[in-house]
């Protein structure tokens, strides 16, 4: 029995763990969706470069991986900001489809101009900590983990404040809920658009700079599932709730890792797909979703 | 004010083509190359076409990799495991997907375009994943199994009579498509495409002919993802693969969605500029340069390059005008 | 209507443009002429320059310029039909990992650039896809990889043709399974005190690939067959390229394994050592296996893969000792100095696949296809880098397969790199040290 206590507190924690890469991607994507009401399939690929980012700073300045979340997340910030004006900008309004296809091209870009940059070989880093574990409960835990998901707190704490208690999060919130209105506020909402993108962008950088950390390994085309997995959560949690985001994102994580334990591992991501599924024939909009979109 | 100069050249033009696409292997020689070449582009013409014609009903799939593979599925097993000839396991497999869609499509409806392609690209996972796994006692898990061809390739010629095959399948894939669209039902799903809201209040109900599209769909992709295998001889469940979901986008936005030709067109200049630019020796270039077009097409020319012509010709028929003023 | 026309008109020259575009560099070979006895032979490579197998691809188009280039710097190859040398040639056909590429890499090969030989293949699904193209039109084909079994053993297709130089999954299952029989087994039994009889219980954790299942099946077929006193206690799957093994290993530990027999790639074996040995807490062993040996693989590994066993065929590091060993050493260096890093072993199989067909096409004294092919079936080669079963390369008359001597080693740390190294500890002709349980080794409880 007590054994059984072990192993399910131990996929417990790997879940959480899984949980907080999925909950960074998901709010960043939802972040998105509140304000410019689009989807940016090409998420994942945020998640890929900032993993790329944090090697090649890894690589070439031997800090801190930790410290390099100080590069990936305002770098892809910037990549973020770029993108939204190129691509995203000048197809809004046009129809829900043309996003979507859009992110395929972007898709197409991002891995391959990441493969000719770094080619595509599997990478991979240490942490500085890898060899330090704290007892959680019965089992022994690597720290890397612990820092992993106070990083992700602090990050959406961080997240938060800045949404409530600023001036300019005010102002993305206030075109979240009303465009139009914010508009004739005096809001400029393009600026927000960008700003907005630059962020959930920003937010996959941290989570790629999480995933290079935690010893995973990382190629040009790793991006593309976790963000797919990311959208389900924010669908499972309903679009442009962030609570919901992370629900969804915690419901996913232990639900991959329950069934890679029970199932095996070939239905890990076809199990977030059917939760995806069922979820929406019972509730269209989403779990925690509003009444519209 | 001269139509009755230009109609027949349209036809004629059409004809031309045609004639071109029967005669080729003549003027060519019947070289295994070309034809393999040709018969993928065909393939995925009938592809792209029933990708298509989910987005006339105003939906789009990011997963119908996973009516290409079951067609190619249940058509190899009708094949290796009851002896029915490849040819005639068409129609049957092509139903078998077209109710799969229909089911499908039932979980879809109701959402929005994004739900939906979550929901079509999951689909696609899901049943590899069963393919794979649950079901790897009929399909021999990953390791897949040997299918016959569709021309038994001791026949003379098989390559060639294989091309003319599905050369007629596509042609008369492609007379279906423009049938329907300009029968009754295609009126509908445009009305439904455009406002479905004012199709509701015009007593329309737009479900059954949204599923009608989603079946009708998954049908061609299942017949197309079937000629693939009995083109290769050989099935694996690299047929769910994401590429194989993608491409169909690619060549029918690049080519003109929601038109009968873009499929067609942006299958042939999208496969061709595939291979010139494969025999400059780009690589990762190669996608690169297809992401770009795809994003600079949806931007600039929403009307792919089916437009292209309208566009120019508004611009030439403009500038004598304006010259004249 | 007339813009309609114009439009026509207009995709009518785009087509025709990119028909030209497509066609300008394949139209090299004019239509129609003969063959005319030229001092070249082409060889096709079918390597993955683009998608998730080019890493593997680069490295199988440079070790086959290489060995190109050797034969070409000694003059060529001896063709007695027309009683002088010709020099290699070798096209590339990129097969962009997917069976689309590749069936129309290998037609282009065939038919524009009238290769007399292929070489190279890596993945089993794209090779199944482009088998039959290539028996259709009988060319030669050395395939260095598609390890599944199902592809080797196809009944569907006129196999006569196509010749496999590498071990299939039985192969190399059957190695690791006599290693751990022969020396785990009773190294475990006797610094625990159990009985002779104990079985080992085995765990796999394998891809959900041609390559992983084949491996499962093999492990699992093979303890009957050979009566091995080996009970298989876990399978646990994975998907291809996953990078969180948490929870498999979590499950895996709860059945109590001495061994976890890892069938993996080597991107996979990574994280998969790592979260066995540090998140989870295993202490066990881990035997990996023909994961494509590369140094990125001790660079990243660290210190966690410490007494862990790989069975493999060519490694960067471990060197059997046999007649190969010179020829290997220079081999190694030969690619560093040409392309700065490591060959691999796909690149040493591909290396081995030209020198095969060098040899096959002097014996048959031609380039004719038929002749070259009786020549790689009835010939034998000496080994060159790989030690091969009776030090020979010699396709097996039945299913066209060469035979591997296939060999283990055990990783150790290596204070002088602060990297693992691996020591050849199985067989015994090769061994370079003995096998030995780390101490902190515990076994699974029965």
């Amino acid at each position: 029995m007590e054994g059984i206590i072990t192993i399910i507190s131990q996929v417990v924690f790997w879940g959480l763990y899984a949980g907080c890469i999925y909950i960074l991607l998901a709010t960043g994507l939802n972040l998105i969706f509140g304000v410019m009401k689009i989807v940016n399939f090409a998420h994942g690929e945020f998640l890929m470069l900032g993993t790329y980012i944090t090697f090649s700073f890894f690589v070439l300045s031997g800090f801190n991986p930790y410290v390099l979340l100080c590069a990936s997340l305002p770098i892809l910030v910037v990549v973020g900001i770029i993108t939204e004006r190129l691509c995203f900008r000048p197809i809004l309004g046009t129809g829900k489809l043309n996003e979507i296809f859009v992110s395929l091209g972007i898709i197409y870009v991002f891995q391959n101009v990441v493969a000719m940059l770094w080619t595509d070989e599997w990478k991979t880093i240490q942490s500085p900590y890898k060899d330090i574990t704290i007892s959680w409960g019965s089992v022994q835990v690597p720290l890397d983990y612990f820092i992993i998901i106070g990083i992700t707190i602090c990050i959406l704490i961080g997240l938060y404040l800045f949404l409530h208690r600023t001036s300019l999060g005010r102002a993305i919130r206030a075109t979240s809920q009303n465009r139009k209105g914010a508009m004739l506020m005096g809001i400029n909402v393009e600026q927000m658009d960008m700003l907005t993108f630059g962020i959930g962008a920003g937010l996959a950088g941290a989570a790629g700079t999480l995933w290079a950390v935690s010893g995973q390994v990382f190629n040009p085309y790793m991006g593309s599932i976790p963000a797919i997995k990311g959208f389900a959560i924010i669908i499972i949690g309903g679009l442009g709730s962030i609570a919901g985001a992370i629900v969804g994102g915690l419901i996913i994580g232990l639900a991959e890792n329950f069934t890679s334990f029970t199932l095996g591992g070939a239905w890990k991501d076809a199990v977030s797909f059917i939760i995806l599924i069922i979820v929406l024939i019972v509730k269209p909009t989403g779990l925690f979703g509003g009444k519209d979109e | 004010m001269i139509n009755a100069r230009d109609l027949p050249i349209k036809k004629i033009l059409i004809g031309l083509v045609l004639f071109f696409a029967l005669i080729f292997p003549i003027l060519f020689g019947a070289q295994l190359y070309y034809l393999t070449v040709l018969i993928l582009i065909l393939i995925f013409i009938i592809y792209s076409s029933a990708w298509n014609f989910l987005t006339f009903s105003g939906q789009g799939s990011l997963g119908h990799a996973a009516f290409f593979g079951l067609g190619g599925y249940f058509c190899s097993l009708l094949v290796m495991k009851a002896g029915i000839p490849p040819l005639l396991t068409l129609p049957i497999g092509g139903l078998f997907t077209g109710v799969i869609g229909v089911l499908i499509g039932l979980t879809c409806v109701r959402l929005r375009e994004w739900f939906l392609a979550m929901v079509t690209f999951g689909f696609a996972i899901i049943i590899q994943t069963l393919i794979v796994s649950q079901l790897a006692p009929i399909t021999n898990g990953w390791d897949g199994f040997g299918v016959t061809k569709l021309v038994p390739s001791d026949f003379p010629n098989s390559l060639l009579i294989e091309y003319y095959l599905i050369f007629a399948i596509s042609v008369i894939t492609l007379l279906l498509f423009r049938y329907l669209l300009k029968s009754k039902i295609g009126l509908t799903l445009a009305a439904i495409r455009e406002n479905e809201l004012e199709a509701k209040a015009s007593g329309i109900n737009p479900i059954p002919f949204k599923l009608f599209s989603f079946g009708v769909s998954a049908f061609f992709a299942g017949v197309a993802g079937a000629l693939e295998i009995f083109h290769f001889g050989y099935i694996t469940p690299e047929i769910f693969g994401v590429d194989i979901s993608f491409w169909p986008i690619i060549y029918t936005i690049t080519g003109g969605l929601g038109t009968l030709a873009g499929p067609v067109i942006g299958t042939i200049v999208i496969s061709l500029l595939w291979e010139g630019l494969n025999s400059f020796g780009l690589t990762y270039m190669r996608f690169v340069i297809i992401g770009i077009l795809l994003i600079l097409t949806i931007i600039f020319l929403p009307g792919g390059l089916v437009s292209i012509g309208g566009k120019l010709s508004k611009y030439w028929n403009k500038s004598p005008d304006s010259d004249k003023k | 209507m007339r813009n309609e026309f114009k439009s026509i008109l207009f995709l009518t020259a785009l087509i025709i443009v990119a028909v030209i575009i497509s066609g300008c560099t394949s139209q090299q070979s004019p239509q129609g002429t003969t063959q005319t006895v030229n001092n070249t032979i082409k060889i096709g490579v079918i390597a993955s320059m683009s998608g998730p197998a080019s890493t593997t691809g680069k490295d199988i188009w440079q070790s086959a310029q290489l060995a190109a280039d050797e034969i070409n710097s000694q003059g060529g190859v001896y063709l007695k039909d027309i009683g002088k040398k010709a020099l290699i040639q070798l096209v590339l056909g990129d097969d962009e990992s997917t069976r689309e590429g590749g069936q129309k890499a290998v037609s282009k090969l065939i038919t524009q650039d009238k290769v007399d030989l292929l070489v190279g293949g890596f993945s089993s699904a794209v090779v199944s896809a482009h088998q039959a193209i290539v028996a259709d039109n009988k060319i030669p084909y050395i395939i260095a990889g598609a390890s599944s079994t199902q592809v080797s053993k196809r009944k569907d297709i006129d196999n006569t043709y196509l010749f496999y130089h590498r071990p299939n999954t039985d192969n190399s299952a059957e190695a690791s399974l006599l290693f751990l029989n022969d020396t785990v087994r009773p190294a475990i039994n006797s610094k625990f005190g159990f009985p002779d009889s104990r079985p080992l219980r085995v765990a796999v954790v394998y891809q959900d690939s041609p390559f992983g299942k084949g491996q499962l099946d093999a492990v699992n077929n093979l303890t009957k067959k050979l009566n091995l006193p080996i009970v298989v206690v876990a399978n646990a799957s994975f998907k291809m390229g996953e990078s969180d093994f948490r929870t498999t290993l979590t499950s895996v530990k709860s059945q109590n394994p001495d061994v976890i027999y890892a069938v993996t790639f080597l991107n996979e074996l990574i994280p998969l050592t790592q979260q066995a040995i540090r998140d989870v807490g295993l202490k066990t062993l881990i035997l990996s296996i023909e994961n494509n040996d590369d140094p990125d693989y001790y660079k990243g590994v660290g210190q966690v893969a410490d007494y862990s066993v790989m069975e493999s065929r060519f490694s960067p590091y471990a060197i059997p000792n046999t007649s190969t060993k010179e020829r290997t050493t220079k081999f190694l260096s030969d690619f560093d100095t040409k392309y700065q890093g490591f060959a691999g072993m796909m690149g040493a199989a591909t290396y081995e696949s030209v020198y095969i067909a060098k040899n096959a096409i002097e014996n048959a004294g031609s380039t004719d296809k038929v002749k070259v092919k009786d020549a790689l079936s009835s010939g034998s080669v000496d080994q060159l880098l790989e030690t091969m079963k009776d030090g020979k390369i010699i396709f097996s008359p039945d299913t066209h397969e060469s035979k591997f001597d296939l060999f283990v080693s055990q990783m150790r740390m290596d204070n002088k790199t602060n990297e693992i190294r691996p020591h050849i500890v199985w067989p015994v002709s090769l061994q370079e040290t003995s096998f030995v349980l780390p101490d902190w080794y515990a076994p699974g409880t029965t």
